[in-house]
């Protein structure tokens, strides 16, 4: 099975590329893709959104079925709406502005025109369909009419970047309201990974060093709306990171834990998806894999004490695998 | 008189046990982590095995030390490269740039043997293990030099060198090499790669040193009758 080179690509390093080693991209169908993309062949969407929650183990493979499912949605024609990681939105940003549309938010261009850049990319014969049905105006003399393409405004977001979170917002709120028409109606999937990141704290700072709560910052505010399932049309698929959360113990990987009360309610109710370790037959396939593209070179480890000794030292976690083969 | 010399050498413990230090009373033997000597059948031994084994049930046997396991991915070589690689005692930071490091050699390797045509596949290694091995092999040098004192002067007189000193002059010249000569933003485990890997096809600053020592030698040939062992 092949996945799209742009999603791979935005969550692992550019030096340790699989892709690019074995000269081929695969992805293991496992039980909870399959799950997954069997709930969004059935559901109907007439009826308010339904959110999909990917929770498991550190390494237990969320991100990579989250990309599965994200695979099958651009297949059918889906408009996809992938954030690789919303945990960077709430830490490490250099220039934090406050927002012109509403005086108590804060405007985080670098990431937005990112995010918007990647948008372009993924969604491009979706851009010239979509028609905006609302004037924005971003400035004095800078405004988008009604009826231009969608991809004007995400133009403009990319080459102005100290409107670009706000752009993000209005693109946001134009895909919730046109996601269910009937007169060129298309399903909208929003693909969140590191979804608890979005309720929690943030370790950024204002001027005066009194903390900024992730309400305050607009592009988390837009997303917590695309999230409510006040529209249709679409479904929400996310999934909790324990890895970039932030004041959150690193054995925590339950719903409860990671979103925290807010977090929970906001997303209440779902539909909890576990993703669990390597089955015995799903290590066989993952260990054959290796074999067959000659990453396991050790000659210990082709025999069955190497493979034994593989499964106890992994205890079959796909990404402890990943990295002790890496040097076998 | 031997029996009574190893009567007192019988196993006193002292009352605090130090066992880090390797100042263990010579009564005790060392330790055999391979499994493969514990799997052979009773009928297979060979008498002196059998003698070994009843000893061992009879002596007290040292602690392993926490490098040696009795994995199969244990290599004494590998081990040796790692404690020398290692500043302030902090082994899990050299262990961690080794495994960069093989996995780095391995990635360019298959990377390179996966575009590459049907015919040309059997001649690229991909096995990291392999390439350090030979690496090794090829930076070994076959002779030395030793500083003799005659008549007031010092000369340089080519010596035959032990085994386990040509496998430290060539794992010395290699960590030496990759410590200075790189700039400074490279990262220990990316240029360790890239030496190794000319290594094994016998290019690179460590393989030219070992010939230059070569060549000393040879220049050096007529002061050979100086060394008198």
């Amino acid at each position: 099975m092949e996945t799209r080179p742009e999603t791979v690509s935005i969550f692992r390093t550019q030096e340790n590329d699989p892709v690019k080693t074995f000269n081929e991209g695969c992805v293991m169908v496992r039980q909870p893709a399959l799950e997954l993309i069997s709930h969004l062949k059935r559901a109907d969407y007439i009826n308010p959104t339904l959110r999909y929650l990917l929770y498991g183990v550190k390494g237990s493979g969320k991100t990579m079925s989250l990309c599965h499912a994200v695979h099958y949605c651009s297949t059918q024609g889906w408009l996809v709406l992938h954030i690789p990681d919303a945990h960077l939105w709430v830490k490490n940003c250099k220039e934090l502005l406050p927002s012109s549309y509403h005086a108590s938010r804060f405007d985080q261009p670098i990431q937005a025109s990112n995010w918007l850049r990647n948008f372009r990319t993924t969604n491009e014969h979706f851009l010239s369909k979509i028609k905006l049905r609302q004037r924005y105006v971003w400035t004095k003399r800078e405004s988008t009419e009604e009826g231009r393409p969608l991809g004007e405004l995400v133009d403009m977001g990319v080459s102005r970047v100290k409107s670009s979170s706000d752009v993000v917002g209005a693109v946001l709120k134009e895909l919730r309201l046109q996601a269910g028409g009937t007169e060129g109606g298309f399903r909208l999937a929003v693909a969140v990974d590191g979804v608890n990141g979005l309720w929690g704290r943030t370790t950024l700072k204002k001027e005066d060093k009194s903390p900024v709560a992730p309400e305050e910052l607009t592009l988390v505010h837009n997303l917590r709306k695309m999230i409510n399932n006040d529209w249709c049309g679409g479904a929400v698929i996310a999934t909790l990171s324990q890895t970039g959360s932030l004041y959150a113990p690193s054995s925590a990987y339950l719903p409860q834990e990671l979103l925290g009360e807010e977090g929970f309610d906001s997303m209440d109710p779902f539909i909890p998806v576990p993703v669990s370790l390597y089955s015995e037959k799903e290590f066989e396939s993952c260990y054959l894999y290796y074999l067959d593209r000659h990453w396991l070179q050790h000659p210990h480890s082709q025999t069955e004490e190497g493979k034994k000794e593989l499964i106890f030292l992994s205890n079959r976690n796909p990404s402890v695998l990943e990295r002790l083969c890496a040097f076998l | 008189m031997a029996a009574s010399v190893t009567g007192l050498l019988k196993p006193w413990t002292p009352r605090v046990l130090l066992v880090r230090w390797s100042r263990y009373n010579p009564y005790y033997l060392e330790p055999e982590p391979r499994k493969e000597v514990y799997h052979i059948p009773e009928t297979e031994l060979t008498p002196e095995q059998k003698e070994e084994r009843e000893l061992k049930s009879v002596r007290p046997i040292k602690a392993a030390t926490n490098s040696v396991t009795s994995s199969v991915f244990n290599d004494p070589v590998l081990s040796k490269f790692v404690n020398m690689m290692m500043k302030d005692g902090d082994k899990i930071i050299a262990k961690g740039i080794i495994t960069q490091t093989l996995e780095n050699m391995k990635r360019k390797q298959v990377e390179k043997y996966h575009k590459a045509p049907e015919v040309k596949k059997a001649e690229i290694e991909c096995n990291p293990y392999v390439i350090f091995h030979q690496a090794l092999e090829n930076c070994k040098p076959v002779i030395g030099l030793a500083s003799i004192q005659k008549g007031g002067k010092f000369y340089q007189v080519p010596i035959p060198l032990t085994d386990n000193r040509r496998r430290f002059l060539a794992m010395k010249w290699m960590i030496t090499e990759c410590r200075d000569n790189k700039h400074r933003r490279t990262l220990m485990y990316e240029k360790l790669s890239q030496e190794l890997l000319a290594a094994f096809s016998k290019e690179g600053n460590v393989v030219k040193r070992k010939h230059e020592l070569h060549k000393m030698a040879e220049s050096n040939r007529a002061y050979a009758h100086y060394r008198w062992w």
